[in-house]
């Protein structure tokens, strides 16, 4: 289904949106940052922006969520569910790079067994994405095979055409039902072909050439040379949409407390050493060398899909001006030797 | 939708000081319903938690041939194991499983079986060990090689004597240069050194090893000496792990989920496996 949305109507569509008992998540401007966060106002929406600071990711995996409760009493325990942590809501305003990370991660989460506190929110969600109409020098999305327009994981995508309309594309069930809901904010798409205003995103890399690589070169100088200026912060793997590794620990009182999972990063020192003290990544360049090795080898083999969905995050944040694009961007030319 | 990350409510109903800092705790079912339910296979393991505290990754030390509970043996070393120590019996406590792969014991049926263990890696091989004897038909002759660092160290104090006693277990137990008392019977050495005199006849023979990751290193080359396979070695992997269930993403061996496609593997299995253990 096609429809047309004018940005004067984004205030009718967010107090349906209200109305029908959605939360709304929506790119929002606070001083210089733009964050994904709950709003309530159409006037709070930032559209200028090129990639909010967090990922859609703590929307369905949150810094840090209650997988059980339990209480204490003497040596006996009770425990209680979690609930009401799959909230009704609509991402609004979401860029295809963090939408694609969704289908990406559907995959560990329901692989063997399924992980209901990611399920259950994916169900509650739905994704209305803009697609990007511009980027800066750290986008590489089309290097890892997406597109700034690209729908995969998006239940409605808007591309804008002019200044002051979108062109709203439904992309599953889920979308066109939401789009039905609040029929009376989009008005009939044009006659003619619009002009899909679409950011053009430089090829970085050619992903084809990284994999292979990968699969001969385990020990390589480049994992030490990667891994100097890295300070082992773990920025990149927090503000990553597809890092999804965790840590379950146990927050409580004497008679209470809950057990959480709480986001981990495999460029943290801990977060493999054994009790004994044995370290099995015991170098920061081993360290780098699964955070590649992950993305583009392990998880494409294991689930056919990369990792990594070129938002380029990792490389903004990084306080050590490491960029992952230039990483594999050697990587390519390593393989071309 | 159920909850994969919630555990059965276990009770202590024994336990036993098994070396210094080394416990075993007998763990029933709270839930008698669940506990009929509840089966596993030697050679998976757990995740056990302290409320309050966490949990902490162990095997599963008994044997399936022993039904109505399972054992775990732990040595004191972080938190949840000093929160693990500070329970009694009749307290509550955690876990969910059984995780990962199991013995292959079936195919093992009409061989000679050598197991060997080092320090608190027994455990394990404690799960598999009951669960041959107890099936001791099917299997020819059944050898133990185990060694800790002192006399002290050696855990199932009680058990050792139980197989040393038997006629068809041939027990070698053995402890570092140093760790031993003017009393001691048994053998003075480094466990691969052991092996290789007590040289078991590799012919239509499974060794399974487990035990500190330089003891596997240095066992692995003494074994092929000795004729064995690479196919005919098994092993157990012990990353750290969270979830048990392929999704916190830290043990893996290059691709290769302990959790998922282990913990047991077999020496050949290993050696395909990059250099990061």
């Amino acid at each position: 289904m096609e429809k047309l949305l004018n940005k004067n109507n984004f205030d009718s569509l967010i107090t349906g949106l209200k109305k029908q008992g959605y939360k709304t998540i929506a790119p929002r401007k606070d001083n210089r940052l733009v964050t994904l966060e709950e709003i309530q106002d159409a006037n709070e929406i930032s559209l200028d922006h090129v990639i909010t600071n967090n990922s859609i990711k703590e929307y369905f995996l949150p810094k840090t969520e209650k997988i059980l409760s339990y209480t204490i009493d003497k040596n006996k325990v009770e425990i209680e569910e979690p609930e009401g942590f799959a909230v009704k809501s609509v991402i609004f305003g979401s860029r295809p790079c963090d939408a694609f990370s969704l289908p990406v991660m559907d995959k560990v989460f329901n692989w063997d067994c399924v992980d209901k506190f990611w399920v259950e929110r994916r169900e509650a969600v739905t994704i209305v994405t803009i697609s990007c109409d511009k980027c800066d020098s750290y986008c590489f999305c089309t290097s890892v095979g997406l597109a700034p327009d690209a729908k995969q994981g998006s239940d409605v995508l808007l591309t804008k055409i002019s200044n002051d309309d979108y062109l709203v594309e439904t992309v599953t069930e889920k979308g066109e039902n939401l789009i039905k809901e609040l029929e009376s904010v989009f008005s009939d798409p044009p006659s003619d072909t619009p002009d899909r205003q679409v950011a053009t995103v430089e090829k970085k890399f050619d992903i084809s050439k990284i994999k292979p690589w990968l699969d001969e070169n385990f020990e390589h100088d480049v994992w030490d040379d990667f891994s100097n200026k890295c300070i082992g912060c773990g920025a990149c793997t927090f503000v990553c949409p597809t890092c999804h590794c965790f840590d379950i620990v146990d927050e409580c009182t004497m008679t209470k407390g809950d057990r959480v999972k709480n986001w981990d990063g495999c460029q943290f020192k801990m977060f493999t050493m054994h009790t004994s003290g044995h370290n099995p990544r015991s170098t920061q360049g081993m360290r780098w060398r699964q955070r590649i090795m992950h993305k583009f080898k392990y998880y494409v083999e294991k689930f056919d899909s990369t990792l990594c969905v070129g938002c380029g995050r990792c490389s903004r944040v990084c306080p050590a001006d490491m960029n992952i694009s230039e990483m594999l961007e050697i990587i390519e030319t390593e393989a071309g030797k | 939708m159920d909850n994969i990350y919630r555990p059965y409510l276990m009770t202590i109903s024994d336990m036993i000081d098994e070396a210094p800092g080394v416990r075993t705790f007998r763990l029933n079912f709270s839930d008698e319903e669940e506990g009929k339910n509840f089966k596993f296979q030697t050679g998976q393991f757990g995740l056990y938690s302290v409320f309050g505290a966490g949990e902490s990754t162990f095997c599963i030390a008994s044997s399936p041939t022993r039904e109505g509970y399972i054992e775990c043996t732990f040595r004191e070393t972080g938190r949840v194991t000093k929160a693990l120590r500070e329970l009694n019996i009749g307290d509550t406590l955690g876990f969910r499983g059984p995780y990962g792969n199991v013995f292959p014991i079936e195919k093992w049926e009409g061989k000679n079986l050598v197991f060997v263990a080092g320090g608190i890696a027994l455990p394990p091989l404690r799960s598999v060990i009951w669960n041959c004897l107890d099936l001791r038909d099917k299997y020819k002759n059944v050898t133990i090689i185990y060694g800790a660092k002192t006399i002290h160290d050696l855990v199932y104090k009680n058990e050792l004597k139980e197989w040393d006693a038997r006629d068809d277990v041939n027990l070698v137990t053995t402890v570092d240069p140093g760790g031993e008392t003017p009393e001691w019977t048994g053998k003075v050495g480094f466990v691969p050194t052991v092996v290789e005199e007590a040289a078991p006849d590799s012919k239509d023979t499974i060794a399974i090893v487990c035990g500190p990751p330089i003891m596997i290193k240095f066992t692995l080359p003494v074994l092929e000496k000795l004729g064995f396979k690479q196919d005919k070695v098994y092993t157990t992997l012990e990353n750290r792990m969270k979830c048990g269930l392929g999704k916190c993403g830290r043990c893996n061996i290059g691709c290769t989920y302990v959790c998922k496609e282990g913990p047991v593997f077999t020496a050949e299995e290993i050696s395909k496996m990059p250099d990061e253990f």
